[in-house]
């Protein structure tokens, strides 16, 4: 008990990083923010927007002066119907954790209370749009952070993003021999029951029917 | 001596799933190697699109089939975020319970599994026997064995049944006496010892950035842990404390580190039930009805447009998160795009190529403890 980061101690350091970042990129392309999670139960994070062509540079300042050691997720998004300037969307989600190596037999236990700003552990959202087209591109952060390295593999694989500078893309849960340009993420994919409730539309089943039916096998 | 490529998997008993990895062994030594996913890959995101947010939270039990209850409390916590939806104080609690039973029982289902990995055969029949025991307070709450569907947006499908506390304090404190045998039995035997010590070194600072998480990081000796670091939940109100361990070396844990922290996670995971089963509001040994709004509020349906919601979450591997995009009018009740984050999918390349140096004869021993489950990472 009593170990657990508080609220107050996790807004002032999501407030402080926010303004390191919208200082140091004040030449346009990135804003940073500090958004509380809706559920007030919960703390809040700092989200940044950023141009393509910025992420980079982003990247490398969280990574080697804002000490974000934890690059988590990367999620994809399709827009068909949206915006010309946001067709598609990229968010890495980041985190920074009080982690360091230790010497052999000791461990270091920290200690929640005793923690400086600057080391509070923190939850990061950097949204990413992308022009609509063909070809959506963003730079890839493979380099800096290992974890980036497979996140991307599966975000091209799913949703078929091109992370530029991207060593060894290939295939991680597609099958190898995909066809190419086939990412089922993206949205003239449907699945069978897309906009269909089977639960309610059709319960018996009677609708059913295999989708390559009719195809000669 | 002439390199050459071997294909370990996808069935292989070292895989623990189904999965593959290509070793290129010089002699015994092992000098470069290869992960290939994707055997079981469902494409729960997709379906998901299609399902609205009730409906999702069988499919994140199935992500994970030997830690189901962690997944969809993970899922149901973005879901609350996107939804803006409240928790009573008493499914939280139930949840924790739950949640942490969950954790023992997976730590023993990988227990199980590494034993015989190491030649232990033993240890697969203890822990599958001790594991029923929490299988079965699962079961009172959830309905089946494996794939539970207990939390909801919003609370929990039903509260703990008359009785089911002082069921499960019994069986929480004959399992503390129980990982004292499974000490006994392991921590004296030479075979043990000499296959996990000084095998699988990985640094905290390593492995933090290869985005490995959870009790492998902590055996690295720092107490890490997204239940205090990004506290959910009521862990601020239990009694415990993150299981961490010394690492032995100063090149990282080695396979007996993270051995040693699984144990004590199970004995913290213990001691959290037993303090969680007296605090709990409204007492241990009522029952409310379904729906009742001790242990679920009713959550709205329907996500506003460009809402977002996220969760970070403890699970027993690691750190899982959820990005759920709302959707707006057009997409009813269902959301635009669920994202998952599986701890073991971008743990697995890394423990791929942690083993180059290594021996073949070690590569059971460094995979299985750091504790691979292939249904969740390739989702």
């Amino acid at each position: 008990m009593g170990i657990a980061i508080t609220k107050e101690q996790n807004s002032i350091a999501a407030s402080a990083i926010a303004d390191a970042i919208s200082k140091r990129f004040s030449d346009g392309g990135v804003n940073a923010e500090s958004v509380a999670h809706s559920n007030d139960k919960k703390f809040d994070f700092v989200r940044i927007t950023c141009e393509p062509n910025r992420w980079r540079a982003v990247a490398k300042w969280m990574r080697y002066e804002g000490g974000v050691n934890h690059c988590s997720m990367v999620t994809g998004t399709h827009f068909p119907d949206g915006p010309a300037e946001r067709g598609w969307e990229v968010v890495v989600h980041l985190m920074k954790w009080p982690i360091s190596n230790v010497a052999a037999h000791t461990m270091v236990v920290h200690d929640a209370s005793k923690f400086k700003t600057e080391d509070v552990p923190m939850e990061f959202e950097v949204v990413i749009p992308l022009a609509a087209g063909d070809s959506p591109t963003v730079p890839t952060v493979q380099d800096i952070w290992v974890g980036a390295d497979w996140n991307e593999k599966e975000t091209w694989d799913l949703v078929g993003i091109d992370f530029e500078g991207h060593v060894n893309m290939h295939r991680v849960l597609n099958p190898h021999d995909s066809p190419i340009g086939f990412h089922p993420l993206q949205r003239q994919h449907k699945i069978r029951y897309h906009d269909f409730n089977e639960m309610y539309d059709d319960p018996q089943g009677f609708g059913r029917k295999p989708v390559d039916e009719g195809r000669v096998k | 001596m002439a390199e050459m490529w071997i294909t370990m998997g996808p069935q292989h008993p070292m895989t623990h799933g189904l999965w593959t990895m290509r070793v290129k062994v010089d002699g015994e030594t092992i000098t470069d190697t290869e992960a290939e996913l994707g055997y079981i890959h469902r494409g729960v995101e997709k379906i998901c699109e299609a399902r609205d947010f009730t409906q999702i939270t069988p499919y994140c039990d199935r992500l994970c089939y030997v830690s189901a209850m962690t997944w969809s409390h993970s899922y149901v916590m973005a879901a609350e975020d996107l939804l803006e939806a409240e928790v009573p104080e008493r499914a939280e609690y139930i949840r924790l319970m739950a949640a942490e039973i969950q954790r023992l029982a997976s730590h023993l289902m990988w227990l199980g599994a590494f034993g015989p990995d190491i030649g232990n055969l033993t240890l697969m029949t203890w822990c599958l026997r001790d594991r029923e025991m929490f299988l079965d307070l699962l079961q009172e709450l959830g309905g089946s064995r494996m794939h539970y569907n207990f939390p909801r947006v919003g609370g929990v499908k039903r509260d703990i049944p008359i009785g089911w506390a002082d069921r499960m304090r019994a069986k929480v404190k004959l399992f503390e006496h129980r990982i004292s045998e499974y000490e006994m039995l392991l921590d004296e035997s030479t075979i043990w010892l000499v296959r996990l010590q000084g095998v699988g070194y990985a640094t905290a600072e390593d492995q933090i950035n290869a985005g490995v998480t959870g009790p492998n990081i902590r055996a690295a000796g720092v107490n890490t842990d997204a239940r205090w670091t990004n506290p959910y939940s009521v862990y601020d109100q239990v009694d415990w404390e993150p299981a961490v361990e010394k690492p032995t070396s100063i090149k990282g844990a080695d396979c007996y580190d993270r051995y040693r922290v699984r144990m004590e996670e199970m004995r913290q995971s213990c001691r959290m039930l037993l303090d969680a089963i007296e605090k709990i509001p409204g007492g241990s040994n009522t029952h409310y009805q379904p729906g009742d709004e001790m242990i679920l509020t009713k959550a709205p349906t329907r996500a506003p447009e460009g809402a977002t919601g996220f969760s970070t979450y403890e699970c027993t591997r690691g750190v899982s998160q959820f990005y759920l995009q709302g959707g707006g009018d057009s997409r009813g009740k269902n959301p635009y795009r669920v994202s998952v984050r599986s701890p073991i999918f971008i743990t697995i390349p890394y423990v791929a190529k942690l083993m180059i140096g290594y021996k073949i004869a070690d590569i059971p021993a460094i995979m299985g403890s750091f504790d691979p489950c292939i249904g969740e990472s390739d989702r």
